[in-house]
């Protein structure tokens, strides 16, 4: 076994790790405010993510069909398109709400389950139907900003992409934008007692509906900044490219505990940095039986160990059945 | 001789909060009642009685059999079998499919029974039809057998739920307040009926109850919780004046005791 | 003969020969399919019901397919998607547990056949493959089993968790056996990878049958015996304990249901139907590879099951039979119809339908209608189209 070479990729499989699971943890917070408010596994984050992929992309290339792309300083241009693609899968994830799962809020459980994933496979072929119509393709990818893909190299085997530092910064500054409105302001006060108890909540002269609207607007826009964030990282995507992501997103809201915001953080940097090392090593460590194409496995056998030994989590509180 | 049913010690903690501590019951034949304030402890006795949670100290056995580590669908064809406060029918299901249900640990007919459709599968399901009109007949509801039960009124829903529980020829039953939301008549017509149960099958019965008119006029023995201790324990006389009851639980003696809120 | 008799005949008979005069209408074969129907559900005697659909299915179908031989292929495909659903209608419908994996039974039943039917199977044992057609009957039962204990296998360390968390890890199940079937052409060789496998025997095929007839009627018996399955197990205390279990499972556990063994049963049980026909879909295609057993498949047999109505038979096979139709007639003959527009450059308002974006075909919108079905159906009408229906129990006898 090629010691020296494990060891050497080690830092930068390390980094790989954090960036996707920076982006897990974005996701993985739409699915956790949607579950501790209403109990529910909203499906559709995952197409409302990669709604924010494409619009991030149709900025940038509408920028750049009007010369403008490389015409504004390009801090200007991302924030730009992290605003769009926010404010749209924000309002997509409201929209949602209001359409398919607010009808369903006193059925039996499954009910706006199987609703939720109808609109997910739903929305994956509409973001088609529009693309085919609008550009005659749906695989699209993000123009480049020639900045973002500078690259240091910190050693001889570690470099770092301008753009992977734009990511770390970006989701950490979106990640402790939540924390703040979650924690020091009255409505994330309100999202918290909705999430404990709605009856009471409700008592208190707290607007359950708004704050559930409320909910799906951040946790939306959350996605919707992972989906730009992703497509600037990776540049390719398609209308199917956020079912897998989103998944393995949910996986990161569980592992962390579901319903528990740093839980979700947390557990969308270990599932990155476990599917990252996975990966990288799956293929080196079995002599290249097994490779990287496990790693969806891995990340699925996770979910399973997780629910079957401690479904309550990494940070989560226990659940009980009331009898 | 062991009793009939034999509970001792029973503790059980949730994280910090102690719902029971060192509970013993005890119960040879008649009915035995419950009682206590909110939150005393009765319905966390009654789901460890059957299973559906596990004790963290204590022993409870049944005909002299250990329950503790049974799952509840072993705890119910050994004869134990129980209903529950907050009404837990299989609300989509007709009335006769809820008591059929209740049979379940009784019908020893395998897969292939049931998809050769032999003879022993026609006998079978003709004698689950007879008795179960019978048990339908005796709570009065022979005329719904085929309703849906989410549509009965709520005092048939408890009645229902009496007749799916007597359903599993339990010995002993558990009943979680049987008679909240009922009417003055319809609970002294059911308190008749679990008298006539004990004395036509000779059922052993243990009750929570709110309602402390069909408490003291129907219990052979009343035992009192509060705080998940057990503080009092006697014939129902002799507890009503137990002066630690009062203060816990009765306010002054003779006022009819405040309707404690169910949760 | 009342009313309905005669126009349950009639419409029969009319359809038929609508579709014998126009072989090549979709409206023809829709409306065939719709006399089959209104036969179900008019209100005439059962000897004519059953004589009626006796027909059309055993005499009528078969020689429609002599006419429009891809008629008896629909016919076949929504066979084998009925016995899909009514395998999942057992797990959802009425054991209510939401099995998102389910295609991954069928692909076990699939590979079970595929890689010993074919000389794929010479690459993993040395030679001796593939076996005789006629192992195929017994691999019917081959891949029943393994596809049933594949059930159970899954069930047992996911039984604890309940509703939606269940359907998750059934996802991630269906997703690793796709996975797997897609990478296990290393280190062994066991399934070629994406790739697939081909070509896979055929039974021979007995009175000469053509082999589009042969499998229509194989997959008409048994759609049939998977019916009468479903329908005795239905209506005996396993079905009552499945249904108690779906209806409030800590309940059916305190009266008595053993509620281990009983939710491994229901997965078993549907595991099994879909077993036995990925074993005939492996003979019938010969060639069989990764991408017929995607989540989208898994999705598209629940829509078939939530359209028609949970825990309903007939709606189960409604729910296949409109699903299928959907997906192989009307959005493929919308794709061919547009494209003729288009190369007859029609204008619509003034806009020329030749100027149509190329990626726009009607045909690759699958996820849309599975979505828009399931969607509407939760919001408007959950209990499905043909609803499960509360069988009244006969009780005649012991009224007094």
């Amino acid at each position: 076994m090629d010691y020296p070479l494990l060891l050497g990729i080690f830092p930068q499989v390390f980094l790989d790790g954090i960036i996707l699971g920076f982006m897990y943890a974005l996701i993985a917070l739409g699915y956790t405010m949607v579950y501790g408010v209403l109990e529910f596994i909203n499906f559709a984050h995952s197409e409302i993510f990669i709604v924010g992929a494409f619009v991030g992309v149709e900025l940038l290339l509408g920028l750049k069909s009007v010369g403008l792309l490389d015409g504004l300083p390009w801090p200007l241009v991302l924030f730009l398109t992290l605003v769009a693609g926010m404010a749209a899968s924000g309002l997509l994830a409201v929209t949602v709400e209001r359409v398919a799962y607010r009808p369903l809020r006193n059925a039996p459980r499954l009910i706006p389950l199987i609703s939720a994933i109808g609109i997910s496979f739903f929305l994956q072929d509409l973001i088609r139907l529009f693309e085919s119509l609008w550009r005659n393709a749906f695989n699209l990818v993000y123009p480049t900003i020639d900045v973002l893909n500078l690259r240091f190299e910190l050693t001889e085997t570690i470099d770092v992409s301008v753009k992977s530092l734009v990511v770390i910064v970006a989701a950490l500054l979106m990640l402790w934008a939540l924390h703040v409105i979650v924690n020091r302001t009255t409505i994330g006060t309100a999202i918290r007692a909705v999430a404990e108890d709605q009856a009471a909540a409700s008592l208190m002269g707290i607007n359950v509906n708004r704050i559930i609207s409320l909910t799906f607007l951040i946790g939306g826009a959350m996605g919707g900044a992972a989906g730009v964030l992703f497509g600037v990282q990776y540049g390719l995507i398609n209308p199917y490219t956020g079912f897998i992501p989103g998944l393995k997103a949910f996986t990161a809201a569980v592992l962390g505990g579901i319903g528990n915001i740093p839980g979700a953080m947390l557990g969308g940097l270990v599932l990155g940095l476990l599917e990252a090392f996975a990966a990288s090593y799956l293929s080196l460590l079995t002599g290249g039986a097994f490779g990287a194409e496990y790693k969806d496995i891995f990340a699925f056998s996770v979910l399973i160990v997780i629910l079957i030994f401690r479904p309550k989590g990494l940070l989560g509180e226990i659940v009980r059945e009331r009898a | 001789m062991a009793a009939l049913f034999d509970a001792r010690g029973v503790t059980k903690r949730f994280g910090g909060l102690t719902a029971l501590q060192a509970v013993d019951f005890a119960l040879e034949s008649g009915i035995a009642s419950i009682i206590g304030p909110n939150g005393a402890g009765k319905t966390t006795l009654f789901n460890i009685f059957t299973g559906l949670y596990p004790a963290d100290e204590g022993s409870v056995t049944f005909r002299g059999r250990a329950l503790f580590g049974l799952r509840p669908d072993q705890i119910t064809a050994l004869g134990i079998c129980r209903t529950f406060q907050n009404i837990r029918l299989f609300a989509n299901m007709t009335v006769i499919e809820n008591v059929l249900v209740g049979m379940n640990s009784r019908i020893a007919l395998g897969l292939w029974d049931v998809l050769s459709h032999g003879p022993r599968f026609a006998r079978t399901e003709a004698d689950l039809s007879t008795r179960a009109v019978a048990l339908l007949d005796r709570v009065g509801l022979q005329a719904n057998a085929n309703d849906v039960a989410r549509n009965l009124p709520y005092g048939d829903q408890r009645r229902l739920e009496l007749a799916r529980a007597l359903a599993s020829e339990p010995a002993l039953l558990l009943l979680d307040e049987p008679t909240a939301g009922m009417t003055r008549t319809e609970a002294g017509a059911l308190m008749r009926l679990l008298r006539e149960l004990v004395v036509d099958l000779g059922l052993a019965i243990i009750l929570i109850e709110h309602n402390m008119r069909v408490v003291m006029e129907v219990s052979d023995r009343v035992t009192v919780l509060d705080h998940g201790e057990k503080i009092a324990e006697g014939p129902p006389r002799e507890v009503q004046s137990d002066a630690r009851v009062i203060e816990a639980y009765l306010g002054t003696r003779g006022s009819a005791p405040q309707r404690a809120r169910r949760a | 003969m009342s009313l309905y008799s005669v126009l349950a005949t009639a419409a029969v008979a009319l359809s038929s020969l609508a579709v014998a005069t126009a072989p090549r209408s979709v409206l023809a074969f829709l409306a065939f399919q719709g006399a089959l129907l209104f036969v179900y559900l008019a209100r005439i005697p059962t000897w004519l019901r059953v004589g009626l659909l006796g027909v059309a299915l055993l005499l009528l179908m078969p020689l429609i397919g002599a006419f429009n031989g891809y008629y008896l292929e629909v016919a076949t495909q929504v066979g084998i998607f009925a016995a899909l659903a009514l395998g999942l209608n057992i797990v959802v419908g009425l054991a209510g547990l939401l099995d998102l994996g389910y295609v991954a039974f069928f692909a076990v039943g699939a590979y079970s056949w595929a890689i010993f039917g074919s000389p794929h199977a010479n690459v993993i044992f040395g030679g001796g493959f593939p076996l005789a057609g006629v192992w195929f009957y017994a691999f019917l039962f081959v891949g029943l089993f393994v596809a049933a204990i594949t059930g159970i296998l899954l069930g047992l360390p996911v039984l604890r968790l309940h509703g939606d968390y269940l359907a998750i890890v059934t996802l991630g199940f269906g997703e690793v056996i796709r996975v797997l079937a897609n990478n296990l052409d290393k280190p062994i060789n066991l399934t070629n990878g994406p790739k697939g496998i081909t070509p896979i025997s055929r039974p021979p095929a007995p009175l000469g049958l053509p082999y589009g007839e042969y499998f229509y009627f194989l997959v008409l018996l048994i759609v049939v015996v998977v019916v009468l399955v479903n329908r005795r197990l239905e209506d005996s205390h396993i079905g009552r304990a499945w249904e108690a279990i779906r209806e409030d499972e800590l309940a059916a556990r305190a009266m008595g249901v053993p509620l281990v063994r009983m939710k491994l049963l229901a997965f078993a049980c549907g595991a099994s139907f879909a077993g036995i026909m990925g074993v005939l879909f492996s003979a019938k295609q010969v060639f069989i590879n990764p991408e017929s057993f995607t989540f989208l498949e898994s999705i598209g047999v629940l829509a078939m099951v939530i359209l028609g109505g949970m825990g309903s038979i007939p709606g189960a096979v409604l729910g296949a039979t409109v699903v299928t139709v959907l997906n192989l007639q009307v959005l493929k003959g919308l794709s061919l119809w547009l494209n003729e527009l288009k190369n007859a450059g029609v204008t619509v308002l003034g806009y020329s339908l030749a100027d149509l974006p190329t990626q726009f075909e009607p045909a690759k919108y699958e996820r849309m209608i599975f979505g828009v079905i399931l969607v509407l159906m939760m919001i408007f009408r959950p209990q499905g189209i043909l609803p499960a229906r509360r069988r009244q129990r006969e009780l005649a006898h012991l009224e007094r």
